[in-house]
């Protein structure tokens, strides 16, 4: 079905999958994610794409080692098995075109496919693109090969304690190039704290800011409101509307508040899980 | 000789439902139909009354030859399998889902409502009946072979036909064309056919086994089911219409209408799909056994009272919830089935009247704790669905709820119609003409995408007339 068709580990916690899904390879617009469900048993997660390469009909991604799903699917799938299904491609495609100076900041999984998926498009559309990717320390921080270097005609990596590139936040360095007046256009993607943060900052200095606000979702379709979010005093869908939204009109403090909702059932399922494999 | 008039019984032979105690306790079904002896005991209630004539006919959408159905059963009572066979035959001729419908039509409002001998007692079981017929031929693989025997008359004809969406209106439309000879794809969103029968509709309703069997059919007919394309993303209708000689809509009303008042983005509060759909879709009351995870508080309140209310309610009570199902107007402007409410009643779900929703009350970590009403009374005006109208008294009230599920109905989903410019309605329903042809050509539409939210059966009626309209424009374009 949707065969498994690579598999690496990004760094302790993440790690890379190529997946075939032709109906989705061809389809696939930058601010467009897909769901997967590994097994019949599953449930349906929300995943970044990293790269969609029409010709191979193959899809990548980056996926953390976080709740149980993301486990058995490290542990128990290997290339050459097969994910129970792949939907998509799901959400509204971003306007790719010229905006001139387009950075890329994220500080998560699905922040860094995002990074070199929407870049890679930016670069084609002729923008000049700057990537600023930060990570939590050199342990968890990413192979050079798979950072957006490769689309971005400027690169920073940083670490928040300093042990690998610059030590400090994505925001930091955005607001340091923002100082310099080199900023037409931000996208970004990751921990949601953080992008309240970048909302306000890029707010501040009257720059246009598209991120992507990553919510819990059962269809991901629009068909069950579970992934509401208050934009601009309206209710939206983050997978019908968006995921990927102005951050300056997103209400922050709810969409942080509402991706805790399941946070003691996700705890149930991991401990189950794990206990099942003899882990704990 | 004069036929000879079957003497008039009064009450219906009642089917069997499993003991409100136990049912509780789990999603397995809480009636289970009749026996073939009680089926024909009931049979024998049907006046039968000649199909020009017939009222059940008439009364149903898809008009169904009822009488001559119920008939085959008494006609043939010596020989079972012969009876289903017959009686079966006479179904398919109109519904291809018998086992759905006579589980889910709302008969009252249909055949049963208008049925004779109900002038003078109760209506004949009608829907208890065609289930019967469904089931028991499904046990005995009746119904398979029937359709084998019925495939052996079909010549492909050598076109092809998209549809969209495998739910009631889509999986009819399908089987007819498939049964004219199309060569047919359907394209579902989600990750298993079914649509609202399979996300929507709970197991104690519509067991799991009963849809996949008739799901199954598609398959022996033919029909190529194609799951995780999301029609409008993964291919938009100019593709389909490029690649078949033509398109069936049968999306469905798949989005919620939720409440816009505050407390809306409080933790707990679902609406009635997200609720349902993890519950029946994803099997989240098996949970961790599955993955997809359900969060309640003990106390919940289901906003709504029509069938998807009840199912809701009827869920979440099995989830070992205390559930109070709050409706803005009164118990006889309910509009769900009879059954499904005398089914929550009977399962101790409670029902408060006369209360409109005007604030969710959340505790300091987010979760709802409590949902403040306005009360409503009724005025003498009635509105054009024939329901009383009702108006604020400005006296209000406050009831704890650990969960709030929203049933207060549906509308269609935008995708396709943002990506593909039909005409529509500001509802968000398609605009289709007598042919149920849309503003693009070659593209027909059916079921909850035009209609807003109606039932199964009408859905199904709808599957059916596209069938015939689209082989009729598919003839003509050919000719041309």
């Amino acid at each position: 079905m949707y065969k498994i068709t690579a598999k690496e580990e990004l760094d302790v916690r993440d790690f890379f999958m190529e997946v075939e899904a032709p109906h989705v390879a061809k389809a696939w617009k930058p601010g467009q994610f897909v769901v997967l469900l590994i097994h019949e048993k599953g449930e349906r997660i929300p995943m970044s794409i990293y790269y969609a390469d029409k010709e191979t009909g193959r899809i990548g991604m980056f996926i953390r080692r976080h709740g149980k799903t993301s486990f058995d699917l490290w542990d128990n799938f290997q290339v050459g098995d097969s994910l129970y299904a792949v939907a998509g491609p799901l959400g509204k495609p971003i306007e790719v075109k010229y905006y001139g100076n387009v950075v890329f900041v994220s500080d998560a999984v699905c922040g860094q496919a995002e990074n070199y998926s929407t870049l890679k498009a930016m670069k084609e559309a002729g923008n000049y693109t700057i990537s600023i990717q930060t990570f939590e320390d050199r342990a968890h921080s990413y192979p050079e090969k798979f950072l957006a270097k490769p689309v971005a005609d400027e690169h920073y990596l940083t670490t928040e304690d300093g042990s690998r590139g610059i030590k400090g936040h994505y925001l930091d360095v955005l607001k340091e190039l923002i100082e310099k007046d080199r900023v037409d256009m931000v996208f970004g993607g990751g921990k949601l704290g953080s992008l309240k943060k970048l909302a306000e900052l890029t707010k501040e200095y009257g720059i246009p800011t598209i991120v992507t606000v990553r919510q819990i979702m059962v269809d991901g379709t629009g068909m069950c409101g579970s992934c509401r979010i208050l934009y601009d005093g309206e209710i939206k869908f983050a997978c019908r509307d968006g995921p990927m939204f102005d951050a300056h009109k997103v209400d922050w403090d709810d969409v942080i508040r509402r991706d805790s909702r399941f946070v003691r059932e996700q705890e149930i399922a991991k401990k189950h899980y794990l206990e099942s494999k003899g882990v704990i | 000789m004069a036929r000879k008039r079957p003497k008039l019984i009064k009450e219906r032979v009642p089917t069997p439902e499993r003991p409100v105690g136990e049912r509780v306790k789990d999603f397995g079904e809480v009636n289970l139909g009749y026996t073939f002896e009680l089926a024909v005991k009931e049979a024998e209630r049907c006046l039968q009354c000649p199909a020009e004539y017939a009222p059940c006919i008439k009364g149903c959408p898809v008009h169904i030859n009822i009488p001559a159905f119920i008939g085959k059963l008494v006609e043939h009572r010596d020989d079972p399998d012969k009876a289903v066979e017959e009686a079966l035959r006479i179904i398919w001729n109109d519904n291809i889902l018998p086992a759905i419908t006579g589980r889910v039509c709302p008969q009252e409002d249909q055949c049963e409502g208008v049925c004779v001998v109900g002038k003078v007692g109760t209506a004949v079981n009608i829907g208890k009946l065609e289930r019967f017929v469904a089931d028991y031929a499904r046990e005995r693989g009746i119904d398979r072979k029937l359709c084998e025997s019925e495939l052996k008359r079909v010549e492909p004809i050598g076109a092809r036909v998209a549809v969209v969406g495998a739910g009631p209106a889509g999986l009819t439309c399908a089987s007819e064309l498939a049964k004219l000879g199309y060569d047919v794809t359907i394209y579902e969103a989600l990750h298993e056919p079914g649509g609202v029968l399979a996300y929507g509709i709970p197991g104690f309703r519509l067991p799991r086994e009963v849809l996949n069997c008739e799901l199954d059919r598609m398959k022996e007919l033919g029909v190529d089911v194609k799951t995780n394309y999301i029609v409008g993303r993964t291919v938009t209708i100019e593709d389909l219409l490029n690649e078949y000689d033509a398109v069936f809509i049968g999306t469905g009303a798949g989005t919620p209408k939720l409440l816009n008042i505050p407390g809306i983005l409080l933790d707990r509060i679902y609406s009635a799909n997200e609720f349902l759909t993890r519950i029946n879709l994803m099997k989240a009351y098996k949970f961790p056994e599955y993955d997809t995870p359900i969060a309640v508080g003990k106390k919940v309140i289901v906003i709504g009272a029509g069938n998807t209310a009840m199912d809701a309610a009827r869920s979440a009570l099995r989830l070992g919830c205390d559930v109070t199902i709050a409706y803005r107007r009164g118990r006889e402007d309910m509009s769900a089935r009879i059954e499904e409410i005398e089914h929550a009643e009977e399962e101790g779900v409670k029902f408060e009247f006369f209360l409109t929703p005007v604030e969710f009350i959340g505790d300091e970590n987010g979760k709802v704790k409590a949902v403040k009403f306005e009360k409503m009374k009724p005025l003498d005006e009635r509105d054009s669905r024939g329901k009383r109208k009702i108006v604020g008294t400005g006296e209000y009230v406050t009831l704890e709820a650990e969960t709030v599920i929203i049933a207060i109905g549906l509308e269609p989903n935008r995708i396709l119609l943002e990506e593909s410019g039909f005409k529509a309605k500001a509802d968000g329903t398609l605009v289709v003409d007598e042919n149920l042809m849309t503003s693009i050509p070659g593209v027909f539409a059916g079921g909850d995408a035009i209609r807003g939210e109606a039932t199964v059966i009408l859905a199904m009626g709808d599957g059916k007339r596209a069938a015939k309209a689209i082989h009729e424009y598919v003839q003509a374009k050919r000719i041309s």
